[in-house]
């Protein structure tokens, strides 16, 4: 029974060839991407699962709520906290910490020499609390000599050339390290990024400065391992009163004028930490869960639409297959003989289907994987839980869009399909209407979508920032001096150039609690150099600038007395004054360090209040994230002495010569540095980091509209093709009657376009809903506008128009007498 | 073995109800070959419909073989079907994606007939209509009167109590339409009963009784042989 209908099927398939081809590759593309897709959120929701016994693996987590503020949450915490957590709560069985400056050190071999961020100074307990797979000595007690350090594969092979340099010496700003273990390159789902992991134990080592600052700095990481049985929740318990210990009186004892209205301390387990970002505490972009939820709604929606693809066609040939039906109803099928068979028949589509998608899933991820910045594999042959997905979704598939066309096709009666008479049933033409409907909603949806995260994207890279970042280079120097800004400003070709501390270029963040007689903010103050604001084309919105011609603008010549400032807008706000210009002149008094470094971090002396005149105030501009709004703030040009009060030398170039001018840099550079690797980026790029994660959502996501858009398309021009053929008698008569070709071709089209007509009824409302919500995770965003609508909704009628004008052409000129023929 | 009592069938569509066959009383006995006759209209084929258990009276009583079937399921009368009848049609109504010998498979599949016992019976059924040579083909290779044999086959291969044959020479020339004719008149002279719808009165003369309809109604009754 089973050859026969097989027989039937796939003589089916053949007879039907095009049919056919466009059914299977619509559900075989639909597979393809929803395979790409679940295996990207799969990446995604996976993170540093890798890690043995991650469920008792945490990150500590801090909460600061000032006083008539929102909210901070930092995963960074202080040096301190680690030994202090250790001695408190012994369900602790290991502890450790990781620390990167914000600069990254000269790693030196030979004559060859990097500097990026893949450094990190890691207590000797880290591979304890993180046990990582080694290619060469044992991890767990590799950090536990001060000139330990620990490599990646990949860092090892680039400075050695092979993968077990065990013995083999670095030199980490100078100081000589040897490679005491190389671990396996981690996974791109890590939180983690870095690749050098020196002993925090080594003298440099950024923690012991940071130690050094108390409670009072938090700009590290802590992680913890809880012994076997130990509870989470326990021990979040006890942190509150560890706080009340340890942290408060430090806080209140760094800064009197602190009003924390609460302070909360938790254990963030180390899987959700990629889930549910704070500050700093993942070194890479977080992702939003809501936006992996959308996306994989929209995998779904692929694949509904190609099922939907495959019932129309199914549905809308069931005339061709009445006979058979009725044959074998005849003969003593009984229905359910008919649905097996039909279902079957559906099997058999959709199984070829999933092989050709598993063929192009694995041609397309090498590309994808590059385009998403991950390393994805898929293996699914070795891993049973992936091959259980795909043939549950492929049985449930081929069962969802196989049950509709086999209860139509069964139902015929074949007293009536075989007389040739009408067939009962095989209309299903509200439903198959219904179903074009939901496709191109679906359609016009995913435009709409990816348009608006476009004009995001754009939105943020161009002009939320507020700063005009065309033709800047930012030089990375520790520090960035008087002398290499001067040097590098007599390059032809520069316009201008100025330093800039890491909290200007939104690289560190200095935070103060300033205040205006009673009225208190938490503000971000960051010192610039003279022609800062000049560089990125940042006008004052009241007062002036600072002027290199008045020496009492510099903070670098006054001592201890604090230099005049300029406040952002938000810093007016947050200070009560009632316009820009009303801030002018005014005093605002906060805890100025003349010296601010790393050294000075590590002191848990108060800084004195005193008071800064206010020269100026800029717009609210930002080389952050517009994620989040820009904080309130202040500018003042201070002494350029260290990397966190001058790290980047922001240089204006003339776009004409620019090429010629950055090799001139190059030349100033080497001869000024010594031989130190030089770090450049245009400054439209380093800020593209930001948005990394929303450029390669958007470009997704567009790309999910397209093979939607695509597969719809194959749907409805198959539909199309069947429906011209159908109607080859009706055009026939009305044609005999005297209707024009053009009569006919606006008949055709105006049937196409009313099923994409309520699409848009059902498709923009939702999607209206789902892209307000998506704007509103960004503090500046664009409007919705009525015009993306209208596109989105235009574009729907002018693909189905596309789509089926050719076959609609062709009926519509087709000589009647052809067509009276034909039956 | 087959008896009609007082059947009415009626359809309705939106606003016309059309009165296909009214109030018809007939009976064929076993093993007897029948012939059904009358203008286009006259309910012919709603007849041999509701006679093959495709259709239901909207009205009367039959009886299919000793067994009242009226009100009875569509599984049940599917389950009849399979049992009882072959049939032919004018159309011939061969499946185009199955070859010759699949098609006539067909009619064995939902008998539950083992694979084996099915290839033979097919073979001998082809052989008996002189298609044997054919069996590899797809419907569309062959001529009308080829498919018609096929289709003949495929009535007989599941050894049926009853054939019925709408039109089966309508679409056939006459050596091709004499030919079908002949294997019908056989397999009514080895027992089976058919009941065949036809314009032919020529054809018609090959049955032992002609039954003219009109309007839905029997009008004449003509014994043609003993």
């Amino acid at each position: 029974m089973f050859g026969n209908y097989l027989a039937a099927a796939l003589r089916n398939l053949q007879r039907n060839g095009l049919y056919a081809t466009l059914t299977i590759m619509g559900l075989a593309v639909g597979f393809a991407s929803a395979i790409l897709i679940g295996l990207y959120l799969r990446h995604e929701l996976t993170y540093d699962q890798f890690i043995p016994g991650h469920e008792r693996v945490f990150l500590m987590s801090q909460t600061f709520v000032p006083h008539d503020k929102p909210k901070i949450e930092m995963d960074t915490t202080s040096a301190r906290l680690a030994e202090d957590l250790k001695v408190a709560f012994p369900q602790i069985e290991y502890i450790a910490r990781l620390g990167a400056s914000g600069f990254p050190p000269v790693i030196r071999r030979g004559d060859f020499s990097i500097s990026e961020r893949l450094f990190a100074s890691a207590d000797p307990d880290f591979f304890k609390v993180m046990p990582m797979p080694a290619v060469a000595g044992d991890p767990a007690s590799a950090l536990d000599a001060p000139d330990s350090v620990v490599l990646t594969r990949t860092v090892a092979r680039k400075f050695f050339g092979r993968d077990a340099p065990l013995g083999g010496v670095l030199l980490i700003d100078g100081q000589p390290f040897r490679v005491t273990a190389v671990i396996e390159d981690l996974p791109t789902n890590s939180h983690l990024d870095y690749e050098v992991f020196a002993s925090s134990k080594a003298a440099s080592s950024v923690l012991w400065k940071l130690y050094g600052a108390g409670y009072t700095s938090n700009s590290n990481l802590t992680y913890l391992r809880l012994k076997r049985g130990a509870s989470a929740a326990e021990m979040n318990t006890g942190l509150q009163g560890f706080a009340e210990q340890h942290i408060l009186p430090a806080l209140r004892a760094i800064n009197p004028d602190q009003k924390l209205d609460g302070f909360r301390m938790r254990l963030k387990p180390l899987t959700s930490i990629h889930l549910q970002p704070a500050d700093g505490g993942d070194p890479k972009n977080g992702a939003d869960i809501k936006v992996l939820a959308g996306i994989g709604i929209i995998g779904v929606l692929i694949v509904i639409v190609a099922a939907i693809n495959f019932v129309t066609l199914m549905t809308a040939r069931a005339s061709r297959r009445a006979v058979e039906v009725g044959v074998r109803k005849a003969l003593g099928a009984q229905r359910k003989d008919l649905i097996v068979q039909f279902m079957g028949e559906a099997m058999i589509y959709v199984a070829v289907a999933l092989v050709l998608a598993v063929a192009l899933a694995e041609l397309l991820l090498p590309a994808v994987s590059a385009a998403l910045q991950r390393k994805i594999a898929f293996n699914y042959l070795s891993d049973p839980q992936l091959l259980l997905v795909m043939l549950g979704v492929t049985l449930a598939t081929a069962l969802l869009a196989g049950l509709y066309p086999a209860l139509v096709l069964s139902s015929f009666r074949p007293s009536s399909v075989l007389k040739g008479g009408p067939i009962a049933g095989a209309g299903g033409g509200g439903v198959r209407q219904a179903l074009v409907v939901a496709q191109f909603a679906v359609l016009i949806a995913l435009l709409l979508g990816a348009l608006t995260i476009y004009r995001q994207t754009m939105f943020a890279l161009r002009d939320a920032t507020h700063i005009n970042k065309n033709d800047v280079v930012m030089l990375f120097a520790s520090p960035c001096t008087d002398s290499l800004r001067n040097a590098v400003k007599a390059v032809p070709g520069v316009r201008s150039a100025a330093c800039a501390s890491a909290a200007a270029v939104a690289l560190g963040e200095n935070d103060d609690m300033s205040f205006v007689g009673d009225r208190h903010a938490l503000l971000e103050y960051s010192p610039v150099d003279f022609g800062f604001f000049e560089v990125y084309g940042i006008k004052p919105i009241a007062g002036r600038l600072p002027d290199a011609a008045r020496p009492g603008d510099d903070g670098g010549k006054l001592g201890d007395t604090p230099p005049p400032i300029l406040l952002n807008e938000a810093g007016v706000r947050e200070l009560g004054f009632k316009s820009p210009q009303d801030a002018i002149g005014r005093l605002v008094t906060w805890h100025y360090k003349p010296s601010l470094s790393m050294d000075a971090l590590a002191t848990t002396v108060a800084a004195p209040a005193r008071a800064s005149e206010v020269i100026g105030v800029v717009p609210d501009f930002t080389f952050g994230s517009i994620r989040q709004k820009v904080r309130g703030g202040f500018y003042y040009v201070g002494a350029k002495n260290d990397m966190l009060s001058s790290v980047a030398l922001n240089v204006r170039l003339d776009p004409l010569r620019s090429a010629d001018t950055l090799r001139r840099i190059d030349t100033v550079w080497a001869k000024i540095s010594g031989g130190l690797p030089l770090q450049q980026y245009f400054t439209d790029q380093f800020l593209l980091f930001r948005y990394i994660d929303n450029v390669i959502q958007g470009g997704f996501i567009a790309a999910c509209a397209l093979i939607a858009v695509s597969i719809a398309c194959l749907g409805l021009f198959a539909l199309s093709a069947y429906t011209a053929e159908r109607r080859t008698k009706e055009i026939g008569i009305r044609k005999a009657m005297g209707a024009t070709s053009s009569d006919i071709l606006r008949l055709l089209l105006w049937q196409f376009a009313k099923p994409v007509l309520w699409a848009n009824l059902l498709a923009l409302p939702v999607a209206w809903l789902a892209m307000d919500s998506w704007l509103k995770g960004f503090a500046y965003h664009v409007e919705l506008a009525p015009w993306t609508f209208a596109a989105a909704a235009g574009a729907g009628v002018v693909i189905a128009w596309g789509t089926v004008f050719v076959h609609a052409l062709r009926v519509a000129r087709a000589r009647p007498v052809g067509a009276l023929r034909y039956e | 073995m087959l008896k009609l009592t007082n059947v009415s069938k009626i359809y309705r569509a939106a606003e016309v109800e059309t009165l296909a066959l009214n109030d018809i009383s007939m009976e064929v006995r076993g093993g007897e070959f029948v012939a059904i006759m009358g203008p286009s209209g006259c309910g012919k084929s709603t007849l041999l419909n509701v006679l093959g258990l495709l259709d239901t009276p909207t009205s009367g009583g039959f009886e299919f073989f000793g067994q009242e079937v009226s009100g009875r399921s569509e599984r049940e009368l599917t389950a009849l079907r399979c049992e009882r009848i072959g049939f032919v049609f004018q159309s011939f109504n061969l499946i185009d994606d199955l070859t010759v010998a699949e098609n006539v498979e067909v009619a064995l599949l939902y008998r539950k007939v083992p694979a084996g016992e099915r290839r033979r019976r097919v073979a001998e059924a082809l052989a008996n209509v002189g298609m044997g040579h054919r069996a590899k083909h797809r419907p569309q290779q062959l001529s009308g009167g080829q498919q018609q044999r096929v289709a003949v086959a495929r009535a007989l291969v599941s050894n049926p109590s009853l054939i019925l044959a709408d039109e089966p020479t309508g679409n056939l020339d006459t050596i091709n339409g004499e030919a079908v004719m002949g294997m019908l008149t056989d397999a009514a002279l080895s027992g089976v009963t058919v009941v065949m719808v036809t314009h032919s009165l020529a054809h018609a003369a090959a049955a032992q009784r002609t039954i003219k309809l009109l309007d839905g109604r029997v009008v004449s009754e003509t014994l043609l042989a003993a």
